[in-house]
């Protein structure tokens, strides 16, 4: 199970209310009002005094989940570990561990003695970045730390809102691993710091029954350290850029096959042999009004494809693509509305729609198929969308059967949508290279390259009249002469006119509108209106991507 | 059947249904060709309507009271609605659910059903998506409270052809929905409208209730206008709102300012906690020895726990239990056998060669085979007439130990209830989780308990004794040879006995005996201990001597009251032998489940894969992939020292995602490729490596892979960095 569920366990706490609980909560605003004038470290006493009883109170309180999290779950620590401070040395070393084959233990590249060729430019680039940089965060964050040491001592009280419940015992000892954490992070301060904040700790690790576990202390969730890593401004990686590669635009080869070694595409197909031995088993599923959610790394298409040729090749099917970018909720309606129940119309209200298609559904006898691959699709990430298909699912000649690849895709239910889709999860890791999936999407390595932004303004460009070319190269022009600027507006209508005029491209201003609107129905440029009224024309392409339209167009 | 295209994300495969319509083939073709002449699926779906039948009465029970309230008050507004509300009031009631959503669609329509039969026809239920402005909301219940009536008009006299034709005609378009055609509706239906309806209406006004189940959900804004509006017309038109909140009545006042608030009457009804109502549905449905299929303790917690800890839904609940059941029969032929009592017979004589040996296979039948000698083990291998005769002998002791076994639940909840520190929990489902999962009688916690009903009081006991004689008295019943007179005919048959029965009867008939003894005994039994006489006298020496030093001499007489020896009552001694029959009773009933031969059969035992589907782990699935593929794969070449360790075998993804989660909150672009590039190609020299495209081509498709998972996204900070969405 994963450990992000503890939120609903808080929840539970609350709705139940022990009166255990309820007592401890009437005693609280005492110790507060205590709090104000008392030493910190005092304080901090009272704090674990708290905590600790909040320990007994959990170990009164006999309702803990038992049986929903157990040994063979993945581990939460695994997936949310929060390291405090990475650095850009992590990437290196752990690249070193493989190509020398040795666990590298310093963090500080400059004390490791192997000096493997391989990795010889990669040692070059930490040093792009001047170690008194990373000193001085490193000094800044100690004395945050020393300064703040109340506070995020005060963190132990309320960790356990934030530990989440992997299992049991490391659950209960929250305080422990909390403070604990903290000493580690210290021991990559001074020496001196560190004991004097244990000394201060001592007593209170003492009294925890010595539940710590050398574990809990890789283990930290603090708000703190969240705070810490995204207070400081700055980007401490090196300031490479891809520039520095000499093939950037490997456009042509992008539909070169995909690497996959050998074995694991045996072993792939091994995978993809095991899921089809569950396709009956989805029927009966499936028969019996629940839906089902397939997730899991890699791309679930073929799986599907497979189940539908196999299974519901006579029965009535909708396969909707939700990566496809312009996929409306309305287009799944119509679909089946119009395609599959021959209607003239859709009705304008989705409630309607829903109904209507439950009726001529049921009339009918027919059970309809919906197979929605990437249910989590950016088109489909919105409310309205999800509550359409939930509410869609949940009739019962309906059935759905969906994939999500996104790892917040979860979020996008709550529980009464839940409970209408009435999903059964299945683990389906396929591996996959998911080409379909992303193929719609902007690369962030290629779309710097921009080459299909560029190709589509070209072919739109040369589609243009001479005078309207000339217009847009006005544009062009000023943007490029003026992008530089803090708060670049784009060039103003009247500046426009006034321009074209010169080179006789337009007469009159309603001319100009006339091409303008050419270029806005192409989506070339944009209208932003400026706080003063006047209309400014941008567009909306990076401008290096304008510069080489513009070299390409004057070659 | 290529389902990609850059122009449209939709396709339709609408032959089949062309097809199907024309034949009109029944709908469950596709389903009863699979599974309908397997016995298991046969069975499997007998049981499943039998609980869902019960389930419907159940929730009809626990409803009733609390609808009938709400019909009344909603009633007393029919005649006395001009003279008691001050004008521009609105009635209304309001409907506290919990915050278990899912549930409250079955109590809301059985609430309209009842409305529909008891008070009136035009009823509006208003959900909160069909309710996003004012003008959507009023013209929503206008049209409903108009054509409610059409459509139940319309079912009741088909006599009136042509007036139904000109309902038709006169059918408003949904934007002509306002609050006028309302009123006009009204006034010409009720206030003018023909002699015969005049003259049914003459003393009763018809009302028009609204009802909105998903307070919370709603805008504020939205409510708080419709209220007013409501509130305007309410002289005219008899409104009476219902209200489903799913919180608390503040919630109520806080989205209403005074001037709002002010025109409503509002009455508050409480429903059932959702736990209080999950209890009954686990102690009357599921947890009783009638029920053919029984949930081991591990995942009878598992349902549980996802029910108080994630979504507090019965209903969830019910499904959650669905589907253990639907894993339990699946292609599992011998599972036909997890019946009802008097199936079994049949059953088992319907057994196949191959079934039977599938049930030697069983690991309790192991246990079974041990006990018995050596020509007996022959006899049951080779035998399936003996092993069959075996078979069923066995799974009616089953059956008998079910029964025993929920009534000493029952009966050991009857004495836990009141017991102080709630050591086994409180409620029959916890006492039953414990006691299934493992031998209760041998725990601390057990001992603690009978320990503590050793201190009990005599009147506490007798009360006690007295509740689990009910308790008795009411399995008993159940399960009587000669049945009373039955309540349902439903349960007739569901609770016929064969003869088979006579143990278990008898053992809980003896329990019942023993008690009723008991509970003589102890409330004839004295409570005073008699004490000695030398100490009397002493106490007399005492006071006459010094009266003054009294202080001091209490505290010796005390001391000295303590050194005597303690006498035991009378109530004291019949107590303690109460007790030690207690523990033998559940010591003999209380055994768990996985001891007895062939529970596999009617216990449903397999947690570990029915959790997976129930609770997914979406996000642990793909790091685990991406952590460690060979999880998935089981492949040679990728065997890992550590998670954290990186192999160039690895594919390309999980390289990626590795060299990630080294990074900070931004990456840059070209350091990762570098590293990605010095993993596959440690040997080469870096110019080469570091211009190889096809290492390049590779990376970016995995950085596009992890962009679509949603690791990373692009980030303008910095040129060519990405920024990390996951910690």
């Amino acid at each position: 199970m994963e450990a992000g569920f503890s939120e609903t366990y808080e929840c539970r706490e609350i709705s139940e209310g022990t009166p255990k609980r309820s007592l401890r909560n009437r005693s609280k605003p005492k110790k507060y009002g205590d709090f104000l004038d008392l030493s910190p470290v005092k304080r901090r006493s009272i704090i674990e005094d708290e905590s600790s009883e909040d320990d007994e109170m959990k170990r009164l309180c006999p309702e803990k989940p038992t049986a929903l999290f157990c040994s063979d779950d993945v581990d939460g620590q695994d997936i949310f570990k929060f390291k405090s401070r990475h650095t850009k040395n992590d990437l290196q070393n752990i690249v070193k561990t493989v190509v020398s084959n040795s666990p590298i233990v310093t963090n500080t590249p400059m004390k490791t003695p192997k000096k493997v060729k391989a990795f010889a430019h990669l040692q070059n680039m930490s040093e792009a970045t001047p170690r008194q940089v990373t000193d001085i965060i490193k000094k800044r964050i100690i004395r945050e730390v020393e300064s703040d040491s109340a506070e995020s001592d005060y963190s132990d009280g309320s960790s356990d809102d934030f530990v989440p419940e992997k299992s049991d015992d490391e659950s209960e000892s929250p305080s422990a691993s909390a403070s604990s954490e903290e000493n580690e992070e210290d021991g990559s301060g001074e020496e001196n710091k560190k004991n004097c904040l244990n000394k201060k700790k001592g007593q209170f690790i003492k009294n925890r029954d010595n539940k710590m576990k050398p574990k809990d202390s890789e283990y930290v969730v603090t708000p703190d350290n969240y705070f810490m890593m995204h207070s400081s401004k700055k980007i401490t990686t090196s300031d490479h850029t891809l520039a520095r590669l000499k093939n950037m635009n490997l456009n042509d080869e992008k539909d070169a096959e995909t690497y996959v070694s050998d074995e694991h595409k045996n072993k792939i197909v091994e995978l993809l042999q095991s899921y089809e031995q569950l396709f009956n088993r989805w029927l009966y599923v499936l028969s019996e009004n629940f839906n089902i959610i397939l997730y899991g790394i890699g791309s679930k298409r073929s799986v599907l494809y497979q189940f539908q040729v196999q299974k519901l090749k006579d029965l009535p099917c909708i396969v909707v693509n939700g990566f496809f970018p312009s996929l409306t909720v309305k287009s799944i309606l119509e679909a089946i509305v119009i395609d599959l129940l021959e209607n003239t119309r859709v009705p304008s209200n989705v409630g309607d729609t829903v109904n209507l298609i439950d009726s001529q559904l049921s009339e009918n006898g027919v059970d309809l198929f919906l197979i929605i691959h990437n249910i989590d699709g950016a088109m489909l990430r919105n409310v309205k969308a999800q509550s359409v298909l939930a509410s869609l699912s949940r009739l019962k000649n309906v059935h759905t059967i969906a994939t999500i690849d996104h790892i917040n895709a979860p979020l996008l239910w709550d529980h009464s949508k839940l409970s209408k889709f009435n999903f059964t999860w299945w683990d389906v890791t396929t591996f996959l290279p998911y080409i379909e999936e992303t193929s719609f999407e902007n690369s962030l390595m290629t779309h710097r390259s921009g080459a299909l932004q560029l190709s589509s303004l070209k072919s739109v460009y040369q589609s243009l009249t001479s005078n309207a070319k000339g217009i847009f190269n006005i544009i062009i022009e000023y943007q490029l002469a003026n992008h530089k600027q803090t708060h670049y507006q784009g060039i103003s209508l009247k500046e426009l006119y006034s321009k074209s005029r010169e080179q006789f491209l337009v007469s009159s201003d309603l001319a100009l509108r006339a091409q303008l609107t050419e270029f806005l129905d192409h989506k070339l440029v944009k209208i932003k209106r400026t706080f003063d009224g006047s209309e400014n024309l941008v567009i909306p392409i990076e401008s290096v991507l304008l510069q080489q339209f513009l070299e390409q167009q004057n070659n | 059947m290529a389902t990609v295209s850059v122009s449209k994300g939709v396709f339709t495969f609408a032959e089949a249904y062309k097809k199907s319509k024309k034949t009109k083939n029944n709908s469950d073709s596709w389903v009863n060709s699979l599974f309908i002449c397997e016995p298991w699926y046969l069975q499997y779906k007998e049981n499943w309507n039998l609980f869902e039948n019960e389930i419907k009465q159940l929730h009809h029970k626990t409803y009733s009271i609390l609808l009938n309230d709400i019909v009344n008050y909603i009633n007393s507004f029919c005649h006395l609605h001009q003279c008691v509300t001050p004008e521009g009031v609105i009635p209304t009631a309001t409907l506290l659910t919990g915050v278990n959503q899912p549930d409250h669609v079955s109590q809301f329509t059985a609430l309209m059903n009842l409305i529909r039969e008891n008070v009136t026809s035009h009823i509006a239920m208003i959900n909160s998506q069909d309710g996003t402005s004012v003008k959507l909301l009023v013209e929503n219940v206008v049209w409903q409270l108009i054509n409610g009536f059409h459509m139940l008009d319309n079912s009741q006299d088909d006599e009136s052809d042509d007036e139904n034709f000109e309902h038709k005609k006169r059918r408003l378009k949904k934007n002509q929905c306002t609050m006028k055609a309302l009123l006009k509706w009204y006034h010409s239906k009720y206030v003018c409208g023909s002699p015969s309806k005049k003259k049914h209406n003459a003393n009763t006004k018809r009302l028009l209730v609204v009802i909105i189940p998903d307070f919370e959900s709603f805008h504020c804004n939205v409510l708080q206008d419709f209220v007013m509006i409501i509130s305007s017309y309410i002289s005219k038109l008899p409104i009476i709102l219902i209200f489903g909140v799913a919180t608390s009545v503040s919630a109520l006042h806080k989205s209403f300012p005074y001037h709002v608030s002010s025109k409503l009457l509002i009455k508050v009804f409480h429903s059932h906690s959702s736990p209080v109502y999950m209890n009954q549905v686990m102690e009357n449905i599921f947890l009783t020895h009638t029920s053919p299929f029984h949930l081991s303790g591990k995942a009878f917690e598992l349902l549980t726990d996802v029910f108080l800890f994630y979504d507090f839904s019965v209903t969830g609940l019910i499904q959650g239990i669905k589907y253990c059941m639907m894993d339990h029969y699946y292609g599992d032929n011998i599972k036909s056998l997890c019946c009802p009592r008097e199936k079994i017979d049949s059953v088992v004589m319907d057994l196949t060669t191959e079934d039977l040996e599938n049930i030697r296979q069983l690991w309790s039948f192991r246990a079974y085979l041990e006990k018995q000698n050596c020509r007996e083990k022959i006899k049951l291998f080779e035998d399936d007439n003996f092993f069959k005769e075996i078979l069923c002998k066995e799974m009616l002791r089953l059956h008998d130990y079910l029964f025993i076994f929920y009534a000493c639940v029952k009966l050991f909840f009857v004495f836990l209830k009141d017991l102080p520190k709630n050591i086994l929990g409180k409620s029959v489902r916890e006492i039953y989780s414990k006691c299934a999962s493992e031998n209760i009688t041998c725990t601390q916690a057990f001992k603690e308990c009978m320990q503590l009903i050793n201190f009990q009081s005599q009147l506490k006991l007798v009360d006690s004794i007295k509740n689990a004689l009910k308790e008795v008295n009411l399995s008993l019943q159940i399960a009587a040879p000669i049945k009373p007179l039955r309540a349902t005919p439903m349960k007739n048959n569901l609770n016929h006995v064969s003869f088979g029965s006579d143990f278990g009867y008898s053992f809980i008939k003896s329990v019942r005996v023993h008690l009723m003894t008991f509970s003589r005994q102890i409330e004839n039994a004295k409570n005073e201990i008699t004490t000695l006489v030398t100490n009397n006298t002493e106490d007399l020496d005492v006071d006459a001597e010094t009266p003054l030093g009294n202080r001091y001499k209490l505290k010796e007489k005390l001391l000295r009251a303590t050194r005597v020896d303690k006498v035991q009552s009378e109530f004291e001694m019949v107590r303690s032998r109460f007790v030690s029959f207690l523990e033998e009773v559940f010591t003999k009933g209380l055994k768990p489940p996985h001891t007895q031969t062939f529970y596999e059969i009617i216990f449903f035992n397999d947690v570990s894969s029915v959790k997976k589907q129930i609770v997914g782990s979406p996000r642990g699935a793909i790091h685990t992939a991406l952590s460690n593929p060979i999880h998935y794969l089981q492949c040679k070449c990728c065997v890992l020292p550590s998670s954290e360790s990186v192999a160039e075998t690895l594919p390309d993804v999980c390289l990626a995602y590795k060299l990630h989660r080294e990074c900070g909150k931004h990456i840059n672009l070209y350091d990762w490729l570098q590293a990605f590039a010095a993993v596959l190609r440690p040997d080469e020299d870096d110019e080469q490596r570091y211009q190889d495209a096809s290492v390049q081509l590779r990376f970016t498709r995995a950085v596009a892979e992890l962009q679509f998972l949603g690791f990373i996204k692009s980030s303008k900070r910095k040129t060519d960095h990405v920024m990390r969405l996951t910690w």
